[in-house]
């Protein structure tokens, strides 16, 4: 069983089903495992925001480490009043990436290496809007959904890993798979994504 | 083979986990059912996004980030040393008009500094706590989750600023745990460097620093 999902079966199930928002409500309290599921939910749309916009994995990596660390000191501040968990994560990554090319701005480039794209304020690369749209309906998904997706899809297991890993019947798993691609879908559709990207 | 049966295999369809037998059974039927040709695209969007979705950082980085909060959570409960700090005015000007490094420790608001793991120890973490003796600084560091050195290696500990120029602050070795408390003293005139690391140094008679970094902090960040 690979480290992260280890990771994940110790996480209480209430906290895999718990929304975004309530999760942030547990961070602010110092709740770890709370953290840990945001960061499974949304680790992957901030590193695909700091490779879009600062086009370096290093740089990407620590905009990750920078941004769910500041989610972690300014959880007490969210308001879910103003903004989705969503929203207020990207606004967060967005000014970081800003402050991280700043900095790289007082160094010499190396070769290949260029400006940041399309700060601040101006459209987003697709790709990077589209990671953000996926963490956003996935974790709008039942748990036992959000979980075959991405065993399938960011822990490339097979049906049948998926099967034996979960203890859950190959027939179900196939089924579940199905289904979750469909809500999927729908929750893609949704007007919420556009929102988590603060337009 | 039912209707419900049709549905529920296009999602192993999509991703290419049917048998020949299964899969062939399934596009015949999708030539005469227009509902499944329609939940096939539906599955199809779906399955594209995730598919471009699926890169992401490193796993090991998801534990530097706990590491991290659990480090600053760890700070953040440490009550005791604050006996450490000196609250002199003095002190408290030299600090505005310097503007970094020990003196910040010592005298800023923050309650120390958290040092932060490297991808040579990831399981790593550590706090600096300080004051200010005279014109030096005596600091004690906490480490845990240090790897075991192997035969000869010891830990020691540096401030260090822009240009690479380093002050070795003293060595030490950590318990088999990985885990240590231990005191050192460090001249005023590291005042000037405002960055902590600890590096791992093998027993090679080279005094300079071998870069194998397994902790690290800038004073900078105090009270920021």
């Amino acid at each position: 069983m690979k480290r992260h999902q280890r990771a994940k079966r110790g996480i209480g199930q209430e906290v895999r089903r718990a929304g975004d928002e309530d999760l942030i409500g547990l961070v602010a309290g110092g709740d770890e495992r709370a953290l840990s599921e945001l960061y499974d939910r949304y680790s992957r749309p901030v590193y695909a925001t700091g490779m879009r916009l600062l086009g370096d994995t290093q740089l990407a990596e620590e905009l990750v480490q920078d941004a769910f660390t500041s989610v972690w000191r300014s959880a007490a501040s969210f308001d879910p009043s103003r903004a989705s968990f969503a929203t207020w994560l990207y606004r967060i990554a967005r000014n970081r990436a800003t402050d991280l090319d700043r900095r790289r701005r007082v160094r010499p480039r190396s070769a290949g290496e260029h400006g940041l794209y399309a700060l601040p304020g101006g459209p987003l690369p697709e790709e990077a809007v589209d990671a953000w749209d996926v963490a956003n309906a996935l974790s709008r998904l039942p748990s036992e959904h959000r979980e075959v997706l991405e065993l399938a899809y960011f822990e490339d297991l097979s049906q049948r890993e998926i099967s034996r890993q979960t203890g859950i019947p190959l027939g179900t798993i196939k089924s579940r798979t199905t289904a979750a691609l469909k809500r999927l879908r729908q929750a893609i559709a949704s007007p919420a994504p556009r929102e988590a990207r603060g337009e | 083979m039912s209707e419900d049966r049709f549905e529920h295999l296009l999602g192993p369809y999509v991703l290419g986990e049917l048998t020949d037998a299964e899969k062939q059974e399934l596009e015949r039927h999708l030539e005469s059912c227009a509902t499944c040709r329609e939940n096939l695209d539906d599955v199809r969007y779906a399955h594209g996004t995730l598919k471009t979705a699926g890169g992401g950082p490193p796993p090991e980085l998801k534990e530097w980030v706990l590491a991290r909060v659990r480090a600053e959570a760890r700070q953040s409960t440490t009550a005791g040393w604050k006996a450490w700090l000196p609250a002199a005015a003095a002190v408290l000007l030299i600090a505005a008009v310097l503007g970094f490094g020990l003196l910040r420790m010592v005298s800023g608001p923050s309650d120390g500094l958290a040092l932060t793991s490297t991808s040579a120890a990831p399981q790593a973490g550590g706090e600096l706590r300080g004051e200010q003796v005279g014109e030096n600084f005596k600091v004690e560091l906490e480490a845990w989750g240090l790897p075991e050195p192997r035969a000869g290696e010891y830990y020691e500990m540096w401030y260090a600023r822009e240009g690479g120029e380093r002050i070795s602050c003293g060595t030490f070795q950590a318990q088999k745990d990985g885990h240590t408390t231990v005191n050192m003293s460090a001249p005023a005139s590291a005042v000037a460097y405002p960055e902590v690391e600890v590096t791992l140094e093998p027993d090679d008679g080279d005094p300079g620093s071998s870069g194998k970094v397994v902790l690290k902090g800038s004073l900078r960040n105090l009270g920021a």
